[in-house]
C-alpha cells in the first residue's frame, strides 16, 4: 500500500521542505565544516588509512539503503556518523564521510534535496559526528567499555540530529515546533536503537579483526 | 586478519548489503516523512494507515508554504532504474556503493599525506 509513497520522497530533507534563502544559509554553514573536514583529511589522514575511509564510506552508503520497520507505520535506517567518527577518531571524519554519501544520494538518486543538501550535511555529518564523537569519548571514560559507550553515543547522535531537523522544519514553517519535536523525537528514539546496535556491532567486528586499524582516539584497546 | 583482507571483506559486506537492500528494506515512510504525513493529516502520528491522496496533497501544500519549487531529475530516482524492478534497485545501489567507494578512495589518496 505504500508502493506509491516509496516513489515520492524517501528520507533526508527534500527540496520542498525549506525555503531557498534558509537552505542557502545551511549550505554556507555546511561549506565551512566541509572545508574543515578537508583540512582534517590533509592533516590527519595518513595514506594507509585511505582504504579504511573508502570502505567505511561505501558501507555507510549501502546500509543507509536499508530501512528497518519500526512501530507506527514508520521505518528508519542507520546514519553512520558516530561510527565514522569513532573508528576514524575525529568528528570531521564523519563530516567527510557523510558529505560524500549525501552528495551521491542526492545527485544520482534524488534521495535528499539539492538546495537543502547543506541542511542534511549539518544534521547527519556535523551534528551526528560531533554529538556521536564527544558523547562516545565521555561515556567511554565513565563506562570503561567501548561497546555500550558506542551504543549510547550513536543513539544520542541520531536523536539530537532528528531534533535539530525538527527545529529547522519549524524555522522553515513546515512543522509546528512542538509537534515536530514530538514526532521526530518519538520515531528517532526508536530508530536510534538500530543506530546504536549497528554502531556497537560494527565497532566490535572491526576491533576484533584488526584492532590496530582503529584510531587511537577510538579508545578501543586490543 | 591481514589489513587487505579486512578491506576486501568490508567491500564484500557493503556489496551484499547493497544487493539485499531492495528486497529487505521496509517501504514504510521513514521518520521525517512519517512526521510530515502526521503533521499534514495524511497519517496519525501513532497510526499505521496512510491516506495516499492526503499524502499527495501534503507534498503540494508544503511547496506552497516554503516556496521552494526546485526540482531535479535524478538519473536513478529513488534508487530505481527505468524498466527494471527490484533487480534494478539492487543494481542502482551496487553502482552507488562502488561509486562512493571510488570517490572516497580517490579523494582520500589526493588529500592524504604519504608515509
Amino acid at each position: 500500500m505504500y508502493i506509491c509513497i516509496n516513489k515520492v520522497l524517501r528520507m533526508h530533507i527534500p527540496d520542498s521542505f525549506i525555503p531557498l534563502l534558509q537552505a542557502a544559509v545551511y549550505w554556507l554553514v555546511a561549506l565551512v565544516f566541509i572545508a574543515l573536514s578537508l583540512r582534517w583529511a590533509r592533516a590527519e589522514m595518513r595514506e594507509e588509512k585511505v582504504p579504511l575511509v573508502a570502505v567505511l564510506t561505501a558501507g555507510i552508503f549501502a546500509i543507509q539503503a536499508i530501512n528497518v520497520p519500526i512501530p507506527w507505520g514508520t521505518s528508519g535506517h542507520m546514519m553512520g556518523a558516530a561510527l565514522a567518527a569513532i573508528v576514524l577518531g575525529s568528528p570531521f571524519a564523519a563530516v567527510f564521510v557523510l558529505t560524500l554519501v549525501l552528495i551521491v544520494q542526492g545527485v544520482l538518486f534524488g534521495d535528499g534535496g539539492i538546495t537543502v543538501m547543506g541542511a542534511n550535511i549539518i544534521n547527519m555529518g556535523v551534528i551526528g559526528g560531533f554529538v556521536g564523537f564527544s558523547s562516545y569519548k565521555g561515556l567511554n571514560r565513565v563506562l570503561k567499555n567501548p561497546y555500550p559507550a558506542a551504543f549510547a553515543a550513536a543513539w544520542l547522535s541520531l536523536f539530537v540530529a532528528a531534533l535539530a531537523c525538527a527545529v529547522e522544519m519549524a524555522l522553515a514553517g513546515t512543522f509546528p515546533l512542538g509537534l515536530g519535536l514530538f514526532s521526530m523525537g518519538l520515531y528517532h528514539a526508536v530508530i536510534g536503537v538500530i543506530e546504536g546496535a549497528l554502531t556497537a556491532i560494527a565497532l566490535f567486528l572491526i576491533s576484533s579483526a584488526r584492532p590496530d586499524i582503529l584510531s587511537r582516539e577510538s579508545g578501543v584497546t586490543a | 586478519m591481514e589489513r587487505d583482507n579486512l578491506l576486501v571483506f568490508g567491500v564484500i559486506i557493503a556489496l551484499v548489503i547493497a544487493v539485499a537492500a531492495p528486497f529487505i528494506a521496509s517501504s514504510n515512510p521513514d521518520g521525517l516523512e512519517s512526521a510530515f504525513f502526521g503533521i499534514f493529516g495524511a497519517k496519525e502520528i501513532h497510526g499505521t494507515d496512510l491516506d495516499e491522496d492526503a499524502a499527495g496533497a501534503a507534498e503540494e501544500q508544503v511547496q506552497e508554504i516554503t516556496g521552494n519549487t526546485f526540482s531535479f531529475e535524478a538519473p536513478f530516482p529513488d534508487y530505481s532504474i527505468e524498466g527494471l524492478s527490484k533487480m534494478g534497485e539492487a543494481l542502482a545501489i551496487v553502482i552507488g556503493t562502488i561509486l562512493v567507494l571510488a570517490i572516497a578512495f580517490g579523494l582520500g589518496k589526493a588529500l592524504s599525506r604519504p608515509e
